[in-house]
């Protein structure tokens, strides 16, 4: 049934371009989706290399660079448009952009996605009781303050 | 039911992976991810068994399970951690692995490349992205998956015919019969019987002999994207 160890490389290739699929469909983060796009490209230049290898030609080999190239285009004009997508929206969320899909087709984002997410409650701070006596600031200390900052609580002391 | 005979255990392995990824998906609790990693890890053991080639030799065997194997645990990790700068740097592991398995494939320049483009360009631009816009921490959007069932259903349909359709295809997996020099159209890409597949050289004259109108499109079409990047990037004035 097994033909040669070819085939094992060719199922880490199937593998990686799977994983990237499922990132790239699942992921909602701009550049993780991105990345899961170079993760497909991985699985084909794997998959590119092995046949290469298999047939003893080198046109595999310079597939993947030439892809690799394109990979390298793309990753810089892909990061310029996220720049600019930040820029707008402040945000690496794909939700935010549902509005630019086709007419007629519903929102992908379900209602409880599209709800702000609720607000993270402040800690308690302790309350604590007013004590002591209010320091005296006169013009005289506050430049005293501003030329030595080591002297600052002399005021307080002396007061 | 006979036409599954023999691939039980490639069969039932992914589907142990596939119901691992979806346990393992940005947004269950602790228990269910443990128990996703419990499935990944049976997953594992079967895809290991099944192509497992005892006849080989024992490196290359060494080298293939440790590179595949990092491969795809990283490629997992990446797609399911919900830190995109965790993301990133799994993302740089699993482009070192894939490296690892050009280099076992005798393709010593291509993962060379590879690592200087990935691993040492694109994850530190994606890194400085990240740190601009991630500075207000954990965000909503990253915990939260989206339809991750049909999304797996999807890649690993396409895995299990992939796999299936190569294991009953040996004639695809056997090398081509060689044809006279005269026919071929790129001659300088088909080295000798003897001769050794991954260096420079040939590597070189391929690419500057059969390949250079291509070569030259390449570079033009590099040229032509970064003037596209600078031109779609933000002023620095609007504050980046």
């Amino acid at each position: 049934m097994m033909t040669g160890d070819i085939e094992r490389y060719l199922a880490v290739g199937a593998g990686l371009f799977a994983l990237g699929a499922i990132g790239f469909l699942t992921r909602r983060n701009l550049i993780m989706i991105f990345l899961s796009v170079e993760l497909m490209m991985h699985g084909v230049g794997l998959t590119f290399v092995s046949f290469g290898r298999l047939h003893h030609t080198l046109e595999g080999q310079v597939f993947t660079i030439f892809s690799l190239t394109v990979a390298a285009c793309e990753a810089g004009v892909a990061l310029a448009l996220i720049l600019a997508i930040f820029q707008l929206s402040k945000s690496l969320d794909l939700d935010l952009w549902t509005d630019l899909r086709e007419a007629g087709l519903p929102n992908p984002a379900s209602p409880e996605e599209l709800a702000p997410p609720p607000e993270q409650e402040h800690p308690q701070y302790p309350t604590l009781t007013p004590a002591g006596r209010a320091p005296v600031l006169d013009r005289r200390t506050v430049a005293a303050q501003s030329q030595n900052p080591c002297t600052k609580n002399e005021p307080l002391v002396h007061s | 039911m006979t036409g599954i005979a023999g691939y039980e255990l490639l069969l039932v392995s992914l589907v142990l992976a596939a119901l691992g990824i979806w346990a393992l998906m940005p947004g269950r609790p602790v228990s269910v991810r443990c128990l996703g990693w419990g499935l990944g890890l049976l997953a594992a053991l079967g895809l290991g068994v099944r192509f497992f080639e005892p006849s080989g030799p024992v490196v290359e065997n060494a080298l293939f399970y440790t590179f595949g194997g990092s491969a795809l645990l990283c490629g997992t990790l990446m797609i399911t951690c919900r830190n995109p700068v965790y993301g990133a740097l799994w993302f740089a592991l699993a482009t070192l692995a894939t490296c690892g398995l050009f280099l076992v494939q005798g393709a010593p320049f291509l993962s060379a490349a590879t690592i200087i483009v990935y691993a040492g360009a694109i994850i530190v631009t994606f890194l400085f992205v990240m740190m601009l816009a991630q500075q207000s921490g954990a965000t909503a959007y990253d915990q939260r998956a989206r339809q991750p069932l049909i999304a797996i259903l999807a890649a690993f349909t396409l895995v299990g015919a992939l796999l299936v359709t190569l294991d009953r295809s040996p004639a695809a997996l056997q090398p081509a019969p060689p044809v006279a020099q005269i026919e071929i159209a790129n001659p300088l890409s088909h080295p000798g019987e003897h001769e050794s597949l991954g260096t420079l050289r040939g590597l070189g004259r391929s690419l500057f002999g059969d390949y250079l109108f291509a070569v030259e499109v390449a570079g033009t079409l590099l040229l032509v994207a970064s003037i596209g990047a600078i031109a779609i990037a933000p002023r620095r004035s609007q504050g980046t």
